[in-house]
């Protein structure tokens, strides 16, 4: 452990700038995985400084925890929290903050992001040292994915290295973006389990609690929740459902609660703010996870940690993150869905929630992802600086590939 | 008589006690005018107004294009040339107040005076802009929820704002630490 900790003192501390267009005050996977890497490399003796555009009045500088600097440059967001595309006028700013903070890394997070990827161009043109973390997957045939490939293949034609939160999203990376396999990283997340803990009385076994939190939009499985939530309440009168969160699709969850009389078995939330997350989270027994697409999923290890027994869908890296006795997986159908509850409804006497918290403190800390992701800055500030010559002939060569 | 002086691009810092009392603090930004933008703009003016007369004389065009780049020229050089400024300075009177002025090539002097009793604190303070980011120098004044700053027209770099910003703190100290001594003896 002494060994460990003299390697990271003796290890060169980096000036990093994390940018993407989701931070703090927007709550996520991305937002929550920007914040929680930037606090466990400031205490690692790394600086670290987060660039993102302005929220409402939350614009200029703020300083969070341990001193950590947020740039919230006033643009407005355009569609989905995105900053408008601006391509050049971005330059000035970006090149200021790289300049007065003495920038050596800069590290863009999320592939959705327009001011990420201008700020690794721009970034790229000035000679610095640029890490990519992609957060999600996308697909191949819709027209906004080709459209998002084919930015993603220009910006990380030139990045010196890349992260990705599982290798299924790896995978689904290399082939989106061409880069070479070697020079993806795959860092998992993780998840606070000092602030996700179970509760300290268990609730009681008789009435069996289903815990749904997420958006209710297509992507995260809602129309799933609409057909599984009524044949489960029919085959075991013992459970009801709470359900977080708000979306698009919540008009339908609540005509299906109407339709099978169902307002005293399945209780509806609406938005929970992340605060009270855990609090929702351990009056249940079981957390339910319908999504249709998940790079990685943060909100099964946020339960795991709180003790409850998992019920996913096999998408994406889903099936990478938990050990086999605490999730119980199924295809995204109705029918497997419901068959994979009355298999975890079966496990749960034999489900002690404090040591699942314990595996959990075991399997994932956000320190650990700090400390492998320093090892993915010592590498790119390994990589030999390219004329402008060679970043050209790259650019130009991914821009014919994706013709 | 000039205490210390440093000077960084086209911003010149000197720090003044001119006057007998020798309590009286002075602190002056200089900025030195920039021929270049001037000639700049006044050129782009005249060849907009010769392109007008040229397609109005020879390319047979109505005149109002004239009248109509004429006015353009105007918008363009109070755009882009703005009221000259030549220094702003800092009069600090402990225990009286802070002078603000403002100097310009014209010779016309705007002067802003705010009482030692108002300043909550002088705070270096980082603005964000959509193309940049730069240091001001503010007062916080007492019941007002906006900040005043110091030197209003002109971006020095935060070296020169320190210096003005520890004499402020050290005059409003000094008004703290006597209004604190009043309360202690009353």
């Amino acid at each position: 452990m002494t060994g460990l900790a003299g390697k990271s003192m003796d290890r060169k501390k980096h000036r990093i700038m994390m940018v993407s267009d989701f931070f703090y005050p927007n709550f996520g996977g991305v937002e929550n995985h920007i914040y929680y890497l930037s606090q466990c490399l400031l205490k690692l003796g790394h600086k670290v400084v987060v660039v993102t555009h302005a929220y409402g009045n939350r614009s200029g500088v703020r300083y969070m925890t341990r001193g950590l600097k947020v740039y919230y440059v006033p643009w407005r967001p355009f569609v989905m929290q995105n900053s408008f595309p601006t391509l050049f006028p971005s330059l000035p700013i970006i090149r200021t903050i790289l300049i007065r903070e003495r920038i050596t890394i800069v590290h863009g997070h999320q592939a959705f992001s327009t001011l990420c990827h201008e700020a690794l161009m721009h970034s790229r043109t000035m000679g610095y040292r640029v890490v990519f973390t992609d957060h999600s997957l996308y697909g191949f045939s819709d027209a906004g994915s080709i459209h998002m490939n084919k930015v993603l293949q220009f910006t990380l034609a030139d990045v010196s290295q890349a992260i990705c939160v599982s290798h299924t999203s790896k995978e689904n990376t290399v082939l989106r973006s061409g880069l070479p396999p070697e020079k993806v990283f795959v860092i998992p997340n993780a998840v606070d389990t000092a602030m996700f803990k179970p509760a300290v009385v268990q609730p009681s076994r008789s009435e069996i609690v289903i815990v749904v939190i997420s958006r209710l939009v297509y992507r995260k499985g809602a129309d799933l929740l609409v057909e599984v939530i009524p044949d489960v309440c029919r085959l075991h009168p013992n459970v009801r459902f709470i359900v977080g969160g708000d979306g698009p699709k919540r008009v339908r969850l609540e005509e299906m609660r109407e339709k099978h009389s169902l307002q005293d078995r399945v209780e509806m939330l609406g938005a929970v703010p992340h605060a009270q997350v855990r609090s929702v989270l351990i009056s249940g027994h079981i957390f339910l996870n319908s999504s249709l697409t998940e790079a990685f999923c943060i909100a099964i290890l946020e339960a795991a940690s709180c003790g409850l027994l998992t019920v996913s869908t096999r998408v994406g890296g889903v099936p990478e993150v938990l050990p086999d006795d605490m999730i119980i997986l199924a295809e995204p159908d109705p029918g497997d869905m419901v068959l994979a509850i009355e298999r975890a409804i079966s496990m749960l006497p034999k489900v002690d929630p404090q040591v699942m918290h314990n595996r959990m403190r075991e399997l994932y800390n956000w320190h650990d992802v700090a400390k492998r992701t320093e090892i993915v800055y010592d590498r790119a500030l390994k990589c030999p600086n390219q004329n402008l010559l060679d970043r050209l002939s790259r650019y130009i060569l991914n821009i014919i590939c994706s013709i | 008589m000039v205490k210390f002086s440093i000077s960084k691009g086209r911003y010149t810092y000197t720090h003044d006690q001119k006057y007998p009392c020798e309590n009286v603090d002075i602190h002056h930004i200089i900025l030195k005018s920039c021929r270049a933008n001037y000639v700049f703009v006044y050129t782009l003016a005249v060849l907009l107004l010769a392109s007008a007369l040229y397609l109005c004389i020879l390319g047979g065009k109505s005149i109002s294009i004239v009248y109509y780049s004429m006015l353009f020229d105007i918008f363009l050089v109070k755009l882009l040339l703005p009221k000259p400024v030549k220094k702003e300075s800092v009069v600090i009177m402990p225990a009286f107040g802070v002078q603000l002025e403002t100097h310009y090539m014209s010779g016309k002097i705007i002067r802003c005076f705010v009482p030692i009793d108002k300043i909550l604190k002088p705070v270096l303070v980082e603005c964000v802009t959509p193309v940049t980011c730069y240091w001001t120098l503010s007062l916080m004044i007492r019941g007002e929820s906006e900040m005043v700053l110091v030197f209003k027209n002109l971006r020095p770099p935060v070296k020169m704002l320190v210096h003005v910003w520890k004499a402020l703190c050290a005059a409003t100290d000094i008004k703290e630490e006597a209004l604190n001594t009043c309360t202690t003896y009353n």
